[in-house]
């Protein structure tokens, strides 16, 4: 009884806000990799938002290693800058690329935060990304002014520390009858899921390289491309050298499980999108 | 959007392997001779920056522009990061940048 009242005092404390609510309401529909950045913000580099992934359908969605990338930070140089009645505008310049930034200006501490905004100066935006015309920017909701340097490393790192996370492989990720039997028999199956991520493809798991080929070539985000998967994305995604993958992606569309789009290097999955 | 000009981060090692392309990197400063300055790159190595604004010796300067040589930069752009910088993250930053996530820069 005295256990019973404490499960539903502490349920009642994570129920109230914070990260608790997104996260049960987020554990239905993980099926595949996109287990977090939904409602996250997500460190990108400017060469990664240009190669995102934007499918029309559904109002400007963006893609980024299969997690969605509506909201993002980046850090660069102030280039440009452009004040207007409603908004401020400039480019932002990382190094890798450069984006239009976007800044809407209703309150006086909006204008006061744009103020202080200088061309040739570091700053970090938060922001939405927005698909326009075919052309891409950011709507940012906030601009501040880098005073600690080393922050420029740290978001960079963050960037490959958050790209290494969404495109490791997932050893939780639902494959269908392979996920019953996991349960039953976790202490024997979890060394040879690790073992397979560490250094895939060098024990004789062929059958398991297929599987995590198909398995990218299934994801939502996949089967929403008109052109499938360049073989390079499944190389890089999986970290499984090129001539596994070729051997992989030769097996399914063998037999039929995908087909080549565009040209050889194309392929996509035969399930409907 | 735009990314046909990236700017490479570098250090001393690296450099050398983008001559005429545009580099970033940052350097602690050892002396300014006339336009010229002298610095330590993020791997210990020395770079020399041509056509930048005298920054204070000691201090850290982040140097945006195109490497005209093997040890030597013409900068676009000067930032000074001050005096206090982590060179041996920054540095590692340019080998994952430059090795296996060279597809997240360039």
């Amino acid at each position: 009884m005295y256990a019973g009242q404490f499960d539903v005092g502490s349920a009642s404390l994570f129920s109230g806000g914070g990260f608790m609510p997104s996260q049960a309401t987020q554990t239905p529909d993980s099926g595949f990799s996109k287990s977090r950045g939904v409602q996250g913000v997500l460190p990108l580099t400017v060469k990664q938002i240009s190669e995102a992934y934007h499918s029309n359908d559904d109002k400007s969605n963006f893609v980024v290693d299969g997690v969605d990338a509506t909201n993002v930070r980046l850090l660069g140089l102030v280039m440009t800058k452009t004040e207007r009645v409603t908004d401020v505008s400039f480019a932002l310049d990382d190094g890798t690329g450069r984006i239009d930034v976007n800044r809407w200006v209703n309150e006086t501490s909006d204008t006061n935060e744009m103020a202080i905004i200088q061309n040739g100066m570091y700053v970090t935006v938060n922001g939405s990304l927005k698909g326009f015309q075919g052309k891409r920017h950011v709507v940012a909701f906030s601009v501040r002014p880098v005073t600690d340097f080393n922050y420029i490393t740290l978001h960079f790192l963050e960037c490959i520390h958050v790209h290494l996370d969404n495109t490791r492989p997932k050893v939780n990720v639902p494959v269908g009858t392979v996920v019953t039997p996991n349960n039953d028999v976790k202490r024997y199956q979890t060394p040879v899921s690790n073992q397979f991520s560490t250094h895939s493809g060098i024990g004789g798991s062929e059958s398991n390289i297929y599987k995590l080929v198909l398995d990218v070539f299934q994801e939502p985000a996949s089967l929403a491309r008109e052109h499938g998967l360049h073989v390079d994305e499944i190389v890089q995604r999986l970290g499984i050298p090129m001539d596994k993958i070729k051997d992989a992606i030769e097996y399914h569309v063998d037999i039929g499980n995908i087909y080549s789009t565009i040209d050889e290097n194309h392929y996509k999955s035969a399930c409907n999108g | 959007m735009d990314t046909s000009s990236p700017a490479v981060f570098v250090n001393a090692e690296i450099l050398k392997m983008y001559l005429g392309r545009r580099v970033r990197a940052v350097i602690q400063v050892m002396r300014n001779d006339a336009g010229v300055i002298v610095g330590q790159s993020t791997d210990g190595n020395q770079i020399t920056v041509k056509g930048a604004q005298a920054v204070p010796p000691s201090h850290f300067v982040e140097v945006i522009g195109i490497a005209d040589g093997s040890q030597s930069i013409r900068a676009e752009i000067c930032t000074d990061f001050g005096q206090s910088f982590d060179m041996s993250a920054y540095n590692g930053l340019c080998q994952l940048a430059n090795g296996k996530f060279k597809n997240l820069f360039l």
